[in-house]
């Protein structure tokens, strides 16, 4: 090392930028040159100036309703509700949409804007949210909850939601931690540390074994994202094996089209259906399989869609497998539409452009047309993408319809909405409004599977993970009606074990939406969506009263003699009841079904075979993730599982899998 | 960046508003934006990332420009100040990550995930002399900056300085600490 080193610094060949990526950024700064106002030179920089967002916090904490409203969100959740944050870091250009006219169009001054704008929706918020808390009484010991798996909790939030929350959740929140960690890698700039991040993972890892004398209640939210599947494949196509924190099983399990019974009639939006079978990998197990089935609108009268595409067009998009194939995707997605749909496009490239004003799906050359321009010469300079989004949605908005932005994205906001609290509380209260949100991933970085997620969750919608055009045909056309349609939301499953018949059990996947018991009957608890058509399946692997247990009995704890029961009790294994609100009704409604010993089939092989299909989805989710219940059950197991349950698989998605295990057996780790 | 008298003229035209001037100054200058972009963000995704922020950024500033020099350092200051962001979400995203909480600039090429040996090199791999620069990203972010924009960007210790937004002489001295443990760090590397 010597200075001539460093002064030869400068010479040092720096990998070449991409064509596509110099085309894009030249031709967004083209457009947002010509819509720039003869202003913009003297106003503040937008995006993440932090000074800037500083002063619009000030100026915002001024106006009594907004800051009550933090404050109060703060104390409630621990959720960071920079409510006008965003509009401050967009740099909100309203006329951007007008691109024909790009003349000087006087505004007044961002923070201005974003005191007038955001004052009366706030003030809403502020006494629907005081009279939430004030309505809800909790017990002492509880800290206030946090909707939807924590999503909204921070790490150094003043309230300790943690500490008091149910140890599930903390686990739960902590595989997301270390996820993210395994995930994320190291800091370029930090020395290697490989294994970290991995080793605080595996000490956390599933759902873990439960006492029903100790805990007889099992709650979680339904789930009915796919993008762990596609990333797993896409993995194990490479010839590796995943990283175990990118494997979901419940994912894994619910990527699958299954014919489970339909509900008999149009008024309930979906149908549980049970069965009990013996353990495949532990014959002295049972495993409890639940399985949920919602209505196909199609196949009746499915409500007008209002869609709004939200693409992503910036530098990142350029390579085949980004925006060339959402333009394919989206494509195929018009010729799946009804007359009366209508679509909208927005592009974001650092700064939102209209492509396409809500256009009637009749007009279906327009809209191609508009699909086919996406790419250099697409953006212009305005408010983020996101919110021009939102705004298009609301103009469109239409009651009777469903109104959905799809966002297609690698995940990568880089301009615009920095704060991620701020997104979340931006997209959690649009939620409100009827407009929900799906997220389409592409991209070969599983990074923004945690975006994807959150994005999704927090939008009422779908987060899917698209690597290839057949994925694509399967999320917006095969799927169509369960990606675009909601039948039901905030669908919730509790399940009360007897402790007369069963000693232990495990939830199999979820856990990161694992509920407190409490939270089921709490209807502002958000939890997942079900889309028409959907399939969700939730197992639980439980021991019988009497069979090798893994938990001893506690010396201090009551007595494990078997508490008496109601006669009419004794055959069942344990009580179901599921809790959802149909869309645009804020009450749930709920439905039960009692897990009796009429719902077990003997062996497994006599079971049917979707079910069985779904037991080896579920047994390789968990053989990928390296847990210790399968005991020897192996990727020959499974593969034999799953070949005598393939069924006719129209789309090949069964032997795709098959496939997929076979590759596991040889992948390197 | 930016040291060709060309730019003057191109500057002055687009600071008028002509549309074809600023596109040519935009394309002429998109390298050097992307080269210093690189620099302090080591990859290529997300430097290009960077490079169109400071596009757009550069848009929505040019009428209040009236020659190359005001440019040229304005150039590099937003240029720093995005890039500077851009890693400061990245860092910050370990802390604010609570939860599912959205990461929303990411490190793009950081694939821990995908597991070591990558089927294919990533453009990073080609570039020769990564040590150095692995090395001087590793350094504390004063001393890095200033060797990035002092032996980098071929910039004096004043505009530096300015850039920093802190005095000649610490400049001087960020350097100075900067050779004497980079010296250390590569011999101890061999």
């Amino acid at each position: 090392m010597t200075d001539h080193d460093l002064n030869n610094l400068k010479n040092l060949p720096v990998p070449p930028s991409r064509r596509g990526a110099r085309e894009a950024a030249v031709a967004v700064a083209l457009q947002a040159f010509k819509t720039a106002q003869p202003r913009a030179a003297d106003a503040p920089q937008a995006s993440s100036d932090a000074r800037q967002v500083k002063e619009a916090d000030e100026a915002i904490g001024r106006s009594r309703p907004i800051h009550a409203r933090r404050l109060i969100a703060m104390a409630a959740s621990a959720a960071l509700f920079a409510l006008a944050v965003p509009l401050v870091l967009l740099q909100s250009d309203r006329h951007s949409t007008n691109q024909l006219h790009p003349g000087p169009v006087p505004h007044p001054s961002n923070t201005d804007r974003v005191i007038t704008e955001l004052q009366p929706r706030a003030a809403d918020g502020d006494q629907r949210n005081l009279s939430q808390i004030a309505a809800a009484p909790r017990p002492p010991s509880e800290a206030v909850r946090v909707p939807s798996s924590g999503l909204s909790l921070r790490e150094d939030a003043p309230v300790q939601v943690i500490r008091q929350a149910d140890p599930d959740q903390v686990e739960a929140r902590r595989f997301r931690l270390a996820e993210l960690d395994a995930i994320r890698g190291p800091d370029i700039s930090a020395r290697p540390r490989p294994e970290q991040g991995r080793e605080r993972f595996d000490a956390i890892g599933p759902n873990p074994v439960k006492s029903v004398a100790g805990e007889p209640v099992s709650t979680f939210s339904i789930d009915v994202d796919t993008a762990s599947y596609a990333f797993v494949r896409r993995t194990l196509n490479q010839g590796l094996l995943p990283p175990k924190d990118a494997v979901r099983v419940e994912e894994l399990i619910n990527y699958f089209p299954y014919r489970y019974p339909l509900p008999g009639k149009q008024e309930t939006p979906f149908q549980p259906t049970v069965t009990v079978l013996p353990s495949p990998w532990n014959p002295a197990n049972k495993l409890v399989h639940i399985a949920v089935k919602g209505y196909d609108v199609v196949r009746t009268q499915r409500p007008r869609a209002n869609l709004v595409l939200l693409i992503d067009t910036s530098g990142s998009m350029a390579p085949d497998d980004r925006l060339p194939l959402l333009k394919s995707a989206f494509r195929m997605l018009v010729d799946t539409l009804q007359p009366t749909d209508t679509v909208g496009i927005v592009t974001y490239a650092g700064a939102p452009s209209v492509a396409l004003e809500p256009t009637k799906a009749s007009d279906r050359d327009k809209i191609l047309r508009a699909i086919d321009r996406l790419d250099a010469e697409g953006s212009t300079a305005g408010a983020a993408g996101i919110q021009e989004a939102y705004r298009m949605a609301e103009a469109a908005f239409d009651k009777s319809a469903v109104n959905r932005i799809i966002l297609g994205t690698d995940g990568d906001f880089n301009v615009g909405i920095t704060d991620q609290h701020t997104l979340k509380g931006y997209i959690e209260r649009k939620r409100d409004t009827g407009i929900y949100l799906s997220v389409l991933g592409v991209g070969r970085d599983n990074y923004n599977d945690a975006l994807m997620q959150a994005l999704a969750q927090n939008g009422n919608g779908v987060a899917a993970y698209v690597d290839t055009l057949n994925e694509a045909r399967k999320v917006l056309v095969d799927e169509a009606s369960s990606t675009l349609f909601p039948i039901a939301k905030d669908v919730k499953i509790q399940v009360e074990f007897n402790p007369a018949r069963v000693a232990e059990y495990r939830l199999i996947g979820y856990e990161t939406r694992m509920l407190n018991r409490e939270d089921f009957a709490n209807d502002k608890v958000n939890a997942g969506v079900i889309g028409s058509g959907h399939a969700v399946t939730a197992i639980y692997e439980i021991t019988p009263v009497g069979a090798p247990r893994l938990l001893e009995d506690l010396r201090y704890g009551q007595p494990s003699a078997a508490p008496a029961l109601a006669a009419n009790s004794a055959d069942e294994y344990a009580f179901l009841k599921i809790r959802y609100k149909l869309p645009g009704e804020e009450n749930s409604r709920s439905m039960q079904v009692s897990i009796r010993d009429g719902l077990q089939v003997s062996a497994v092989d006599q079971v049917n075979g979707e079910v069985r299909f779904s037991v080896a989805v579920a047994a390789f989710g968990q053989l990928l993730r390296g847990e210790p219940y399968l005991r020897s059950f192996g990727y020959n197991d499974i593969v034999d599982l799953a070949t005598g349950a393939k069924g006719d698989d129209p789309f090949g998605y069964r032997a795709e899998f098959i496939n997929l295990v076979r590759l596991a057996k040889s992948a390197r780790p | 960046m930016g040291k060709e008298p060309l730019d003057d003229d191109l500057v002055q035209k687009a600071a008028a508003g002509c549309e074809s001037a600023f596109k040519a100054l935009v394309v002429a200058r998109y390298e050097d934006i992307y080269r210093m972009a690189w620099r302090w963000v080591g990859s290529r995704e997300e430097a290009e990332d960077v490079a169109q922020d400071v596009c757009i950024k550069l848009a929505g500033a040019i009428r209040g420009f009236r020659g190359q020099a005001e440019f040229s350092t304005w150039l590099h200051r937003v240029t720093y100040t995005v890039a500077m962001d851009h890693l400061r979400a990245r860092r910050r995203s370990l802390w604010d990550r609570g939860g599912q909480i959205l990461i929303i600039r990411r490190p793009k090429s950081r694939a821990d995930d995908v597991p070591p040996e990558p089927t294919s090199p990533t453009p990073e791999d080609d570039v020769i002399g990564q040590d150095l620069w692995r090395e001087v990203r590793a350094l504390p972010p004063q001393q890095r900056d200033a060797v990035l924009l002092v032996y980098g960007e071929d910039l004096s210790h004043a505009e530096a300085a300015e850039i920093m937004g802190c005095s000649e002489s610490t400049v001087s001295g960020h350097l100075h600490t900067a050779r004497k443990r980079l010296k250390e760090r590569l011999v101890a590397a061999g």
